[in-house]
C-alpha cells in the first residue's frame, strides 16, 4: 500500500508542491484554490498545521505587531481578542484558514522534505522527503519559515547540564514550573514574552543578559464587544482600521531603517519608558542599549522592566563563562544553580545556506552557493533556480511592519509565476543572473545606509557583515516591485 | 615590548576563566592566621574587598566608553572579572571568620565618598582619563598590596587564591599599558591641550577631591599593617616604568600626569600635597552617616558564596 502510494506520488506532477503548512504554505494554497488550481500538494514536516505559531507556545507568546494587520487581507477576522493576539488565538485563526478554505487534504503531515531537486529534462521539482517518498511539482514554494529551527547559544558545557532544558519555540508543557530555581538566557523578542509570565510561577528567576535591547511600550487592550460587533457588521470598519495601522506602522520605518530625527525620538520614547518602570539607576544603566535604536529588532513590551524588578527576579549581565552539571558559571566567579534553564535564544538564520539541501540547474548547489551570504531576486526567487519561488526569503525581512505584507506580495507574485509556467507551458522560468545581481547591488548600496548595517551585531546580519535578511524600504516599497512578474527579467524555456 | 593583539587577548581573557568553587575554601590552612595578625588583616580585606568592587564600577564605565568593540567586550569581561576579586576575597574573609553576616562590611568613608563619586561620574569620565588612572591603580593596589598579601599571611589557600586573581591583574594590566600606548600615539600634539581642558571640568576636580584622600588613606592603613612604604614606592615606579617603556606611553598626557601624582603620593616629604590630603582624610572620617550620600544599586553585589 506504501510502496503503491509513493509509486502513485511519482509517477504524478503537482502544478506544485509547497514545503511548509505555516502561514506562507496555507496562504499559496487559498491563493492556488481561488485561482482555481487545485493540483497541489503541501509538505509538512509536523503533525500540524501553524508553523511559527504552532511552535512557539511558551507562556506569554504573542505578535508584536496588532492582530488586525498580522492576518492575512483577505481572511479577517472580527473576533480577534485583543489588540496584541496570543499565540494560541493566532494558532487558531491558521487553523480555521485550513479548515474554511479545505486545505487539510492538500497537506501532507509528517512529511520532512529532505532534498528539493530540479529536474532539468522534465522541467519539474522532486522533493525528496525523509520517509523515502517524492513528489513532483512544476512550481515549488519553499515556505520553511525564516524561523523555523531552534537556535541554541555557543556556550560550553551545553550538554553538561543536569537540569531540564527547554528551548523557547519547543515548550515543555508538561513541565511543572513551580517552586524552580529557572534561567533564562537570552533577552530578545521570546523572553520579554517569557519573563513576565514565568515570574509569576517559579521560586526563583534568573535572566541573563549579553545585550539590551530598546523596549517600546506595548498598548495591549482587551477588544470590546461593541467593537467585535463593528467588525462583524460592517467590515469596511475593520479595513479602514487595518489600514490605519499599516500606515503607522510604515512611519515607523523612518525612524527604525533609517537613521533620522524620528530614530532619536523613538530613543527617546525608549529611554522614558525604561525611566518611567525602572527606578534604580544602575539596572536602568545594565538595561540601555548603546546602539542606534532599529540596528537589533526593537521590542515592545510594556511587563518586562516590572517582571524584572519582582523580588523573586534578577537580572544578570556578567558574561557566561560555560553551563556546568547544576548550573551556568559566570565571569564573576559565582556558579548560578537551577532546576530549569529555559533557551530563549532565537533560531537559525539561513542567512548563510540553504535551509534543505537544494540542488538547480546542472545539479548547482544552494547552500554552497549563499556560503558567503545569501541572495536572491526580491527575496523571491534565485537565478539557477527556475519555478522555484520563496517566501520571505533573503533580504524580505521587515523590521518595522507586519511579515504577512511582504508575504502576501510574494504569494501574489508566486501565483503570477505559475500562471506563467502552465499557460505558457514552460519548462524553465529562471532568474537572468544578470537581473539577479543588479538587483543586489542596488539592495546593497540602500542597506549600507540602514540602521541595521550601523555597526552593532544582530542575527541580521551574517558575521562578516553581511546582510542577507533584511528588506532597506517601505513595506509598500516591497509590495511594489512585486506587482507584476516581468517576463524580461526571466530566461523562458 | 610591542602593542598586544587586542582580539587575542579578548580569546585569552575568555579561556582563562574561573569560579570560586574552583577553590577548596574548606583546605587546612585558615589558621595559620595569628591572633595577632587577624583584627588589622580584616581591616584589611574590608578595604581590598571594596577596591575590588569600585574598580569594577571603573572597568563598567571604561566598558560604556571604549572606542572599540572588541574593548568594549573587554572591559565588561574585567568589570566582572574585579567582581569576581572581590568575590574571592570575600570568601577569604568568610574562612577567616572575618564576615558578620553574609554581606560586605561597611566601607570606610574615603570610599564611601568615592563610591559616589564613581555612580555620578564615572560614566561620563573621559575614556583615556579612566584609561590611565585604573592601570594606575591596579599597580598601586594588586602589584603592592596583594604582593604584601602574600609575604605575610602564611594561609595556602590565600595563595592559590591571589595566584588566580593576579593572572586576571596581569591581562588587565596588559590591555591598560597598551591601550595607553594606543593613546599617546594618538594624542601626540592635541593631546596636552585637550587634555588640561578636561582636567578642569568640575567633576573631574571633585574625583581628585576624594580619590586623593583615599590612596592616602589607603597608605595609612597598609603601613598599619606593616608593609613597608618604600614597597608601595617600588609599586608606583612600576607603573611608571612600564607605562613609560615606549615614546607613545611617556607621550600621554594622562599618563604623566598621573605618574607625577603617584611619585608625590608616596613621597612623605612632599608636605605641600600631604598636608591639606591628610586633613581631607581626617575630615572625611569624621563625616557622620546620615551626611553620607546613599549607596548606589550596584554595591553589595559581592558574596563568599560559590553557587547561588
Ligand atoms: C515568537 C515569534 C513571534 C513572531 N511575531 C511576529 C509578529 O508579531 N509580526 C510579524 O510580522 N512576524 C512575526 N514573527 C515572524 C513569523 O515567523 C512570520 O510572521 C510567519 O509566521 C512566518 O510564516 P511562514 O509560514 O513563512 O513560516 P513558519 O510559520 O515557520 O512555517 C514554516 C512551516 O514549514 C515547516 N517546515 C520547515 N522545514 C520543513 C521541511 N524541511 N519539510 C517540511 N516542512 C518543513 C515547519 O514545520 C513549519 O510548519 C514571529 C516569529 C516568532 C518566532
Ligand atoms: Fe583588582
Amino acid at each position: 500500500m506504501v510502496r503503491k502510494q509513493q509509486a502513485h506520488n511519482e509517477q504524478h506532477t503537482h502544478a506544485m508542491v509547497i514545503v511548509g503548512a505555516g502561514f506562507a504554505g496555507l496562504g499559496m494554497a487559498i491563493k492556488l484554490r481561488q485561482a482555481g488550481i487545485e493540483d497541489f500538494v503541501i509538505l509538512e514536516r509536523a503533525s500540524e498545521v501553524g508553523g511559527t505559531w504552532r511552535d512557539n507556545q511558551y507562556p506569554g507568546a504573542a505578535c508584536d505587531v496588532p492582530s488586525n494587520l498580522y492576518s492575512f487581507s483577505f481572511a479577517p477576522n472580527p473576533d480577534w481578542s485583543r489588540s496584541y493576539s496570543g499565540s494560541r488565538e493566532i494558532l487558531d485563526y491558521i487553523r480555521y484558514l485550513a479548515d474554511a478554505y479545505d486545505l487539510r487534504r492538500h497537506i501532507r503531515f509528517n512529511a520532512n522534505v529532505d532534498s528539493l531537486r530540479f529536474d532539468e529534462e522534465a522541467g519539474v521539482w522532486r522533493a525528496h522527503t525523509d520517509d523515502g517518498a517524492t513528489h513532483v511539482g512544476r512550481a515549488t514554494l519553499l515556505a520553511s519559515g525564516p524561523l523555523a529551527d531552534p537556535e541554541y547559544p555557543n556556550i560550553s558545557g551545553i550538554d553538561d547540564f543536569q537540569g531540564h532544558r527547554i528551548h523557547s519555540s519547543r515548550w515543555d508543557h508538561d513541565y511543572d514550573f513551580r517552586g524552580k530555581k529557572v534561567a533564562v538566557i537570552g533577552t530578545g523578542a521570546s523572553a520579554v514574552q517569557i519573563v513576565p509570565e514565568l515570574v509569576k510561577e517559579v521560586d526563583q528567576l534568573k535572566v541573563f543578559q549579553r545585550t539590551p535591547a530598546w523596549i517600546l511600550p506595548r498598548l495591549d487592550v482587551a477588544t470590546p464587544e461593541w467593537n467585535k460587533t463593528l467588525f462583524r457588521r460592517i467590515p469596511g470598519a475593520q479595513d479602514a482600521m487595518r489600514k490605519a495601522l499599516y500606515g503607522v506602522h510604515e512611519a515607523m520605518a523612518l525612524g527604525v531603517v533609517w537613521n533620522t530625527p524620528l530614530t532619536k525620538l523613538l530613543e527617546r520614547m525608549a529611554r522614558a519608558h525604561l525611566h518611567r518602570q525602572v527606578k534604580d539607576a544602575w539596572l536602568r544603566r545594565e538595561l540601555t542599549p548603546d546602539f542606534t535604536i532599529g540596528c537589533k529588532r526593537v521590542l515592545m513590551t510594556s511587563d518586562y522592566y516590572p517582571a524584572l524588578q519582582q523580588p523573586n527576579c534578577k537580572l544578570i549581565t556578567y558574561p557566561i563563562d560555560r553551563i556546568s552539571e547544576q548550573g551556568i558559571r559566570t565571569a564573576e566567579g559565582i556558579e548560578h544553580q537551577f532546576d530549569c534553564i529555559v533557551f530563549a535564544t532565537g533560531f537559525h538564520v539561513n542567512n548563510q545556506g540553504a535551509p534543505i539541501p537544494i540542488y538547480g540547474r546542472g545539479g548547482r548547489n544552494l547552500d554552497a552557493e549563499w556560503r558567503g551570504g545569501a541572495r536572491a531576486f526580491k527575496g523571491t526567487n534565485i537565478s539557477g533556480y527556475p519555478n522555484l519561488f520563496m517566501t520571505l526569503g533573503p533580504n524580505s525581512g521587515p523590521g518595522h511592519n507586519s511579515a504577512l505584507v511582504y508575504m502576501e506580495a510574494q504569494l501574489d507574485y508566486a501565483l503570477q509565476g505559475v500562471h506563467k509556467i502552465l499557460q505558457e507551458d514552460l519548462k524553465m522560468l529562471d532568474v537572468r543572473p544578470h537581473v539577479q545581481q543588479k538587483h543586489n547591488e542596488r539592495l546593497q548600496k540602500r542597506l549600507a545606509k540602514t540602521n541595521w548595517n550601523s555597526g552593532c551585531s544582530s542575527w541580521y546580519l551574517t558575521e562578516d557583515g553581511f546582510n542577507a535578511t533584511m528588506f532597506p524600504g517601505f513595506a509598500t516599497q516591497f509590495v511594489q516591485q512585486l506587482k507584476t512578474l516581468q517576463g524580461k527579467d526571466y530566461i523562458k524555456v | 615590548m610591542a602593542t598586544i593583539d587586542l582580539d587575542q587577548m579578548l580569546d585569552k581573557v575568555k579561556a582563562s576563566q574561573w569560579a570560586l568553587k574552583d577553590i577548596d575554601w574548606d583546605a587546612p590552612g585558615a589558621e595559620l592566621i595569628t591572633d595577632e595578625q587577624w583584627p588589622k588583616l580584616r581591616d584589611f580585606m574590608v578595604d581590598l574587598v571594596w577596591i575590588e568592587h569600585v574598580g569594577a564600577r571603573g572597568f563598567a564605565a571604561m566598558a560604556k566608553n571604549a572606542p572599540t568593540d572588541t574593548l568594549r567586550q573587554m572591559y565588561h569581561y574585567f568589570y566582572a572579572e574585579e567582581q569576581r576579586h572581590a568575590n574571592a576575597e570575600m570568601a577569604l574573609m568568610k574562612r577567616w571568620g572575618m564576615l558578620d553576616g553574609d554581606d560586605v562590611p561597611e566601607p570606610n568613608n574615603n570610599i564611601r565618598l568615592v563610591v559616589d563619586w564613581m555612580e555620578k561620574h564615572a560614566d561620563e569620565l573621559p575614556y583615556n582619563v579612566l584609561g590611565t588612572v585604573i592601570p594606575a591603580l591596579e599597580v598601586a593596589l594588586d602589584g603592592a598590596l596583594c604582593q604584601f598579601l602574600l609575604e605575610t599571611v602564611d594561609d595556602p589557600v590565600c595563595h592559590e587564591a591571589f595566584d588566580k586573581i593576579n593572572e586576571d591583574e596581569s591581562r588587565h594590566l596588559g590591555v591598560g599599558f597598551s591601550v595607553m600606548e594606543m593613546q599617546g600615539h594618538n594624542q601626540a600634539s592635541v593631546g596636552m591641550v585637550r587634555f588640561m581642558g578636561r582636567m578642569f571640568q568640575p567633576h573631574v576636580l571633585l574625583g581628585l577631591a576624594v580619590y586623593t584622600p583615599l590612596l592616602n588613606k589607603m597608605r595609612d592603613n597598609v603601613v598599619k599593617v606593616g608593609l613597608p612604604e618604600e614597597k608601595l614606592y617600588h609599586a608606583m615606579k612600576k607603573f611608571e616604568k612600564i607605562g613609560g617603556r615606549t615614546e607613545q606611553g611617556r607621550r600621554n598626557p594622562m599618563f604623566q600626569f598621573v605618574a607625577r601624582h603617584m611619585r608625590v603620593m608616596v613621597d612623605r616629604n612632599q608636605k605641600f600635597y600631604h598636608t591639606p590630603v591628610d586633613l581631607l582624610v581626617k575630615l572625611t572620617d569624621r563625616i557622620p552617616a546620615w551626611a553620607l550620600p546613599d549607596k548606589p544599586g550596584w554595591v553589595g553585589d559581592v558574596t563568599w558564596k560559590p553557587t547561588d
